[in-house]
């Protein structure tokens, strides 16, 4: 019961990581917090059910057109209704508080519309539920598949921010946006891009996450609440930070759920995330 | 090769930089003089386009026009700026920072053989490729900020008092590495307040004082101008 239980919290872990990962970008490099996030990862879920559903596709292809279609739907929306914002307000706070304001908005938006065109039901698909046995533990295809692709898409994006030309920009806007100008880094073009990045993760991270479980039409609030509280554990625009918080929170919620109940597993998370404010509350892993 | 004319520059009323016209030659190394508050900062932030200038300025690059050039491509332009305070990404490495430094397309062709040119230029930062900029003394640092202004392959460098807060000794070894940059043949508008390292570099300076210039000259007679000497050494 133990390695299922370390399976299973791997697998969560691993879909949240990639989750926070997204956030933490257009958190870091964009300025925008962005509290319609979670709503962009039931929208990859979605999609991917009715990808498989409606056109019988497998969900793996779904996932590789969630990529593109998450990263331009925010590119647009950064474009259209978050540019605007940036440009308008006077100073980061300012543009924290707009962007909270306008994307919470979003947020009921979003919900709504996925609550009339799918109810307020558990929605899924039936994909490879057969276990396979792994050290032992039987486990379903699908969380291991899933849990694969999200390690190898954050595993990608993490090399790329290390060592691309691209990663090493938006790393540089991440932590002195101030500075850019002068290694001639463009800030609006770097924005979008960054927001348009973190779409992209959301949905994916949305079509991993239908692979394995069900969902409502409003779950993005948790999955938003989520990813914050693990963003802030692995500190502000620490990617690996956001990537080891993310397993952390996946293999304390899996332990919970097993040991005491799967109810408390929302609690457990708060209650880390308290634990993290008060005692590094610039991240676990801050210098 | 550098020219920017009439140019004033405003913090609400207050007026920090009042009509200055400066030139720099090619492969001229130029000095502003100037003491606290006088307007250095301002006037070097005005004409890379980092802050807005008056509309009568005008700013040109080997007479290009860069009145309308946003701040992100002067440095496409050929122009790389080390700011007050260095600008450098204190929690990135020595490696990255130069790296950024190349981000200009017209520091992409030759970028490795620039690369080593460069770290032969500052041999201790060739031993600390991998070391995060924020660790490393404020020496170091500087030349961090000058190795990677210089890794975008500039034909001007403007330098803001690269020699603040830097002891003795660090500020020879750097007015003996801005020589040997001079005489690569890359253009210099440096602002100083170390008088005389900064006139033996130079060819030419001006002095700025409240915001405009009141006087220019050559290196060796702006060194034995008496305005200059009192102004700057008390004497
Ligand atoms: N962001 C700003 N807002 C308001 N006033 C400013 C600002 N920056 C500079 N000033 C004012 O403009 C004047 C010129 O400042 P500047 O920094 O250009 O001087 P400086 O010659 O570079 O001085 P220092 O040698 O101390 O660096 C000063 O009076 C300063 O107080
Ligand atoms: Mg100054």
């Amino acid at each position: 019961m133990l390695s299922s239980t370390l399976i299973v919290g791997l697998v969560l872990g691993g879909t949240y990581a990639l989750l926070a990962l997204g956030l933490t970008i257009q958190y870091g490099v964009a300025r925008i917090m962005n509290l319609a996030y979670g709503e962009l990862v039931i929208a990859g879920a979605f999609f991917t059910m009715l990808m498989v559903t409606q056109a019988g596709l497998n969900p793996l292809v779904a996932l590789i057109l969630a990529l593109p279609l998450g990263y331009g739907f925010s590119w647009l929306l950064y474009t259209v209704v978050l540019h605007p914002l940036a440009r308008r307000s006077k100073s980061q706070g300012q543009l924290e508080v707009d962007s909270i304001l306008v994307t919470f908005g979003l947020l009921f938006l979003m919900q709504g519309l996925y609550q009339v065109n799918f109810g307020g039901n558990f929605q899924g698909y039936q994909w490879l539920q057969n276990p396979v046995n792994i050290l032992g533990t039987k486990i379903a295809g699908g969380r291991v598949i899933g849990l694969v692709f999200a390690v190898l898409i954050g595993a990608l994006l993490y090399l790329a921010m290390i060592k691309t030309r691209w990663g090493v920009n938006m790393r540089a806007v991440a932590s002195r946006p101030q500075f850019a100008a002068l290694v001639g880094i463009d800030m609006r073009k770097e924005a979008r891009m960054a927001f348009a990045t973190g779409g992209a993760l959301a949905a994916a991270g949305g079509a991993i996450l239908s692979m394995y479980q069900t969902f409502t039409a409003v779950d993005g609030t948790f999955l938003t609440m989520k990813a914050l509280v693990i963003v802030i554990m692995g500190g502000v625009g620490n990617l690996i930070g956001a990537l080891l918080s993310g397993i952390i929170i996946g293999l304390v919620e899996a332990g919970v759920s097993v040991a005491i109940d799967p109810g408390l597993t929302l609690a457990a998370t708060y209650a880390i995330f308290l634990v993290v404010l008060l005692w590094r509350p610039r991240g676990l892993f801050s210098t | 090769m550098f020219d920017a004319r009439n140019i004033s520059l405003r913090y609400g009323k207050h007026l920090a930089v009042d009509d200055v016209s400066i030139s720099v030659g090619e492969g001229e190394c130029v000095v502003i003089l100037g003491a606290n508050g006088a307007g250095k900062s301002s006037l070097l932030r005005g004409i890379s386009r980092m802050a807005p200038i008056d509309p009568a300025g005008r700013i040109t690059l080997r007479g290009a026009d860069l009145g309308a050039v946003p701040a992100h491509r002067i440095v496409e332009e050929g122009i790389a700026l080390v700011p007050e305070g260095r600008g450098v990404f204190t929690e990135m490495t020595v490696e990255d920072n130069l790296w950024l430094g190349s981000n200009p397309k017209r520091a992409r062709a030759d970028n490795e053989t620039r690369r080593g040119e460069i770290l032969a230029l500052f041999p201790r930062l060739a031993e600390r490729r991998k070391q995060r900029v924020g660790t490393m003394s404020g020496g170091e640092q500087q030349m961090v900020a000058i190795a990677r202004a210089l890794m975008s392959n500039p034909d001007l460098l403007f330098l803001d008092e690269p020699s603040l807060g830097l002891a003795p000794i660090v500020v020879k070894e750097l007015f003996a590495t801005l020589t040997r940059i001079k005489e690569s043949g890359v253009s210099m508008l440096l602002v100083e307040q170390n008088v005389t390292s900064s006139l033996a570099l130079a060819d030419r300076g001006y002095v700025l004082e409240a915001g405009r210039i009141t006087s220019e000259g050559t290196a060796r007679e702006l060194s034995s101008s008496s305005v200059v000497m009192e102004a700057f050494l008390g004497h």
